[in-house]
């Protein structure tokens, strides 16, 4: 399960992911947030999760369609994104199941 | 993966990457889009653990986590002094996240085909949904709209982990070209 030649992007990715929790702390000392900067910052993980969904949605399916659908709706109704989610994963699971 | 990356998303996005091997730039990319909040968090939180050793406040932040960190400024917020507080609700929540991790590797051997089970479908989701919670007043609209667009277009040329590198830039750009400063008593 464990493949050595992994290890090397292991390692990558943990520092980039280091960089990110240790680095805004770290350039505070040198940095005022200004509040452009902030909303700035803030828009980000918006943007890259939309960059994640637009792609599966315009290369995807039907089954990938009913599940953003089943998505949406579970999330209007219960706004909980774990909840969703899993309204999501089993519509897709349940489509598929039907073909 | 959990132990060293921690970060749901990043590892979600950054799994899919090892098929396609985008190679290492573009997943270490990746993780550095999908963590850039933190570079906000650990900034709102000088005030306060710049208070501690600078060797306690950085292993503290190794720990940090989306839901740690808004308990952490709720209860900041409130009457908590201690920056302790920040450390401990940090390893309350890690230590569950790798032994779930690790429950979910050995059960993924079982499972005989996840695409029945819509596995591949579960970061989508979880990204829509998330992106739903986040999208909430009139000025979040734009960058999205830019986040879309960038994506849609990239997805025909680049490969998956570049294009949401690249929608994660045109957003905070968006964000960045939008931003009144006259309308900014937030």
């Amino acid at each position: 399960m464990f493949r050595i030649e992994l290890l090397p992007l292991l390692l990558a990715l943990a520092l980039a992911s280091y960089a990110c929790r240790a680095g805004g702390f770290w350039l505070m000392r040198f940095v005022t947030v200004t509040p452009r900067l902030r909303a700035t910052l803030a828009a980000a993980p918006l943007a890259v999760m939309l960059g994640i969904v637009t792609p599966a949605a315009l290369r995807g399916g039907p089954a990938e369609i009913v599940g953003l659908v089943a998505t949406f709706v579970a999330m209007r109704l219960w706004r909980n994104d774990l909840l969703a989610m899993f309204c999501g994963v089993g519509a897709v699971a349940l489509w598929r199941l039907a073909q | 993966m959990s132990l060293f990356v921690y970060s749901g998303t990043a590892q979600a996005a950054t799994v899919g990457g090892f098929a396609s091997a985008t190679g290492v730039l573009a997943a270490m990319a990746t993780v550095l889009m999908l963590n850039a909040r933190y570079l906000l968090y650990g900034a709102s939180l000088r005030p306060w653990l710049g208070q501690v050793r600078p060797g306690q406040a950085y292993a503290t932040l190794y720990f940090l986590g989306d839901a740690n960190w808004a308990m952490a400024t709720k209860a900041h917020a409130g009457s908590e002094n201690d920056a302790a507080f920040i450390f401990g609700s940090g390893v309350s929540m890690f230590l569950p996240w790798v032994a779930g991790t690790a429950l979910g590797a050995l059960a993924g051997n079982w499972i005989a085909d996840p695409r029945m089970l819509g596995v591949d479908f579960l970061l989508v989701a979880f990204c829509a949904a998330m992106a739903l919670d986040l999208l909430k007043t009139r000025a979040d609209i734009a960058p999205a709209l830019a986040a879309v667009a960038v994506a849609a277009v990239l997805d025909r040329f680049a490969p998956s982990g570049w294009t949401l590198v690249a929608a994660g830039l045109a957003g905070a750009f968006a964000a960045w070209l939008r931003y009144d400063e006259s309308a900014s008593i937030a």
